[in-house]
């Protein structure tokens, strides 16, 4: 096998434990993201006693080759995103985890744990205020957006 | 989005559990060895180091995370303030020369050691069974010290001439004070 860089090394054992013992609701795509470790499809599922449950959600990872000391680019992606005051019909997520606060001991895991969570304390199912104006002027990239990280509560 | 939920699931995977059935050996293995992985690439710790909060990580990735956001120096796993000059690092048996001279990470600190305290020796005065201390010192000194030291300006009085009245009053004065000074000296000898 070729010599894998840091972040390869890191994402191939991230990726073993997560399809080995994988949170509850959360599922990797193995073999898509074993043929290109740079981009991983998550599926998702609302647990249960929430407003999402039942539902399916599939998240997308991109990882840069300074990974694990740059955040990952989470979206979601598919049919269906998730009615949520932080996450835009676009897919992507304010979520102070993927940009300012940021750490390299994070991981795939984790951030779908932050995912699942903040998704669990939602209280009422609808957009944030600002959705179709940030859809219209938004980079693709959510990493460039400068996000207001101002609700602590979900 | 809440940090407390977070930390706790994950803490909750990690838990060892001796309740649980203990696995082969093999998996025994892999848990020791997962104790050791720095918390950044994964892996067993290369050039190991403790942050103050007690986290482990192999030097270069720790000092790459900390060169990363200078204006933000917070442990990656606790967000306790740390830096880089604030890890102590750890030296196991096998001695690991990892650094590689192409890439610019400078050395981790040095371990501080303090030297042991030398209560044992100086048995020279065989008083009693080695209960016995002595200590000679002079109580005024620090002040006195200061007082012929830190006068600037002002320059002592020469002595006065022979047989003037100053001149025995100045020997009266140094008389009381030699035997204001014998008896302290007695006094001490005899407490």
């Amino acid at each position: 096998m070729a010599a894998m860089s840091p972040s390869e090394r890191r994402l191939q054992k991230e990726l073993m434990s997560l399809m080995r013992e994988p949170p509850p609701g959360v599922h990797v795509d193995g073999d898509q993201a074993g043929q290109n470790l740079t981009q991983w499809i998550i599926h998702m599922e609302g647990a249960k006693g929430t407003l999402y449950e039942g539902e399916r959600f599939q998240l997308q990872f991109k990882f840069s080759s300074k990974y694990p000391f740059d955040s990952p680019e989470v979206t979601f992606i598919g049919g269906n995103i998730p009615v949520h005051p932080h996450v835009y019909s676009n897919g992507h997520i304010c979520l102070s985890i993927l940009t300012d606060d940021w750490s390299p001991a994070l991981s795939v895991q984790s951030v779908c744990l932050s995912i699942v969570s903040m998704l669990s304390s939602c209280k009422e199912k609808k957009r944030p205020p600002d959705n179709s104006f940030y859809v219209k002027t938004c980079n693709k990239n959510p990493k460039k957006t400068k996000w207001w990280y101002h609700d602590d509560s979900v | 989005m809440s940090k407390c939920e977070l930390a706790e699931m994950s803490t909750a995977k990690e838990q060892p559990g001796p309740s649980k059935p203990s696995g082969s050996a093999q998996e025994e293995k892999e848990r020791d060895e997962r104790m050791f992985e720095c918390n950044i690439c994964l892996d067993t710790a290369k050039d190991a180091v403790v942050s103050m909060c007690g986290h482990l990580f192999c030097w270069p990735c720790l000092y790459q995370w900390l060169e990363t956001r200078p204006a933000r120096q917070l442990c990656p796993v606790c967000k306790a303030a740390i830096s880089k000059e604030k890890v102590i690092p750890l030296y196991g048996r096998g001695i690991t020369k990892q650094e590689d001279p192409r890439n610019n990470v400078p050395p981790r600190p040095a371990g501080q050691r303090s030297e042991p305290e030398a209560n044992a020796g100086f048995s020279g005065f065989g008083f009693g069974e080695g209960g016995f201390h002595m200590s000679f010192g002079i109580g005024a000194f620090p002040f006195g010290f200061f007082t012929s030291t830190f006068n600037f300006g002002e320059t002592r009085p020469g002595a006065a001439p022979r047989g003037s009245p100053q001149f025995l009053e100045e020997q009266f004065l140094s008389k009381v004070f030699l035997w204001v000074a014998l008896v302290f000296i007695c006094w001490l000898v005899m407490a």
